[in-house]
């Protein structure tokens, strides 16, 4: 996804009251977390997990968090995402860039990102795909999954290699 | 002393104050011994004690925020310390019970008496007790109000074969009573 709208997204979720950004960093989200960075609202964790951890004391504060990731580290996750988020219904987005999206993608990352979709639905966690026309709508589509106190997911596709 | 008398003490002198408590027999103990509205118990996610207690503690400046860890936990986690450390909320006071063992899993060992605990938490910038007696544990909760977090205290505790009961809430129940709270 290009810099440009990755950058938007950032404002766009925060002017809809999403006011904190928690994770580990990926290539695939790097405007997205650089934006973050920029504007001095985030905080990286050393592992997935903690971050989820961070954000759930956050929202059971009653403020708004993401929690960005590679689907790696959502990989890594899945236990704490059955056991506290969906568990407790801790309303958190997960923002997951997709590696391994493209089959020639870096090698460790092909076996684990076939299977990405069939791991958000088998724990039952709802997600969208984010793309360059649809950003907006599913964004909205999160914002309302978390006022009505459920977890999701915006998964961004890895398009390109370096 | 064993876990469930250092709970009692610790949250007898605290009030009020939001309590993160690890999964297992450390939530039970404290589910028995004072159960209230602002105890988060955690009950799967081993190990993020510290981190939900980070997130709370992060959002309410000015309620002192206490996580109820265990050995074996913060050794899943370690490196929330440094998340920690690195955000230094004054708030934030981090007990770890430390009976170097799995306690819940039927007593198999951690590698917590090999290592120093205390001092991993210093250099990541807490303020660091290390509480071997009950005399002790009530001299450092009286200062505790004063003084600025990060704050570790390493709790040495026997273990026991007394078995406190599960927490009977369901995890819904404890999200909105936690809720309520802050």
């Amino acid at each position: 996804m290009n810099e440009k709208i990755q950058r938007k997204i950032f404002h766009y979720l925060k002017k809809k009251k999403i006011e904190n950004f928690v994770g580990v960093p990926d290539s695939t989200l790097k405007y997205f977390i650089d934006e973050c960075l920029k504007n001095n609202n985030i905080i990286i964790t050393t592992r997935e997990e903690e971050a989820i951890g961070i954000a759930t004391g956050m929202s059971l504060s009653k403020s708004n968090a993401l929690v960005f990731m590679q689907n790696a580290g959502f990989a890594n996750s899945i236990s704490t995402i059955t056991s506290l988020v969906e568990l407790y219904e801790i309303p958190l987005i997960f923002l997951i860039g997709w590696r391994g999206y493209l089959p020639d993608d870096a090698p460790e990352h092909l076996k684990i990102g076939k299977i990405q979709p069939e791991l958000l639905k088998i724990i039952g966690l709802k997600s969208q795909i984010l793309t360059e026309k649809n950003w907006k709508a599913k964004c909205d589509w999160a914002l309302k999954q978390i006022k009505e106190k459920k977890p999701c997911a915006l998964v961004m596709r890895r398009m390109f290699h370096d | 002393m064993i876990r469930k008398e250092a709970v009692e003490i610790i949250t007898n002198s605290i009030g009020e104050n939001p309590i993160i408590s690890a999964n297992g027999f450390m939530s039970r103990d404290l589910f028995e011994v004072n159960d209230k509205e602002s105890n988060f118990y955690m009950i799967g996610s081993m190990g993020l004690a510290s981190s939900i207690g980070l997130g709370i503690a992060l959002k309410n400046p000015k309620k002192q925020v206490f996580i109820f860890d265990g050995d074996g936990n913060i050794l899943m986690n370690l490196g929330s310390l440094v998340t920690i450390g690195s955000l230094k909320p004054k708030n934030l006071v981090h007990v770890v019970f430390d009976n170097n063992s799995h306690e819940s899993t039927g007593g198999q060992p951690t590698n917590s008496s090999q290592i120093n605990l205390e001092k991993i938490a210093k250099v990541v910038n807490y303020k660091i007790f290390v509480i071997q007696s009950k005399t002790k544990l009530l001299s450092v909760l009286k200062e505790l109000k004063k003084l600025q977090g990060p704050i570790f205290l390493l709790v040495k505790i026997s273990t026991s074969n007394e078995r406190s009961k599960r927490v009977s809430w369901d995890p819904k129940t404890i999200r909105d009573r936690v809720m309520k709270s802050l």
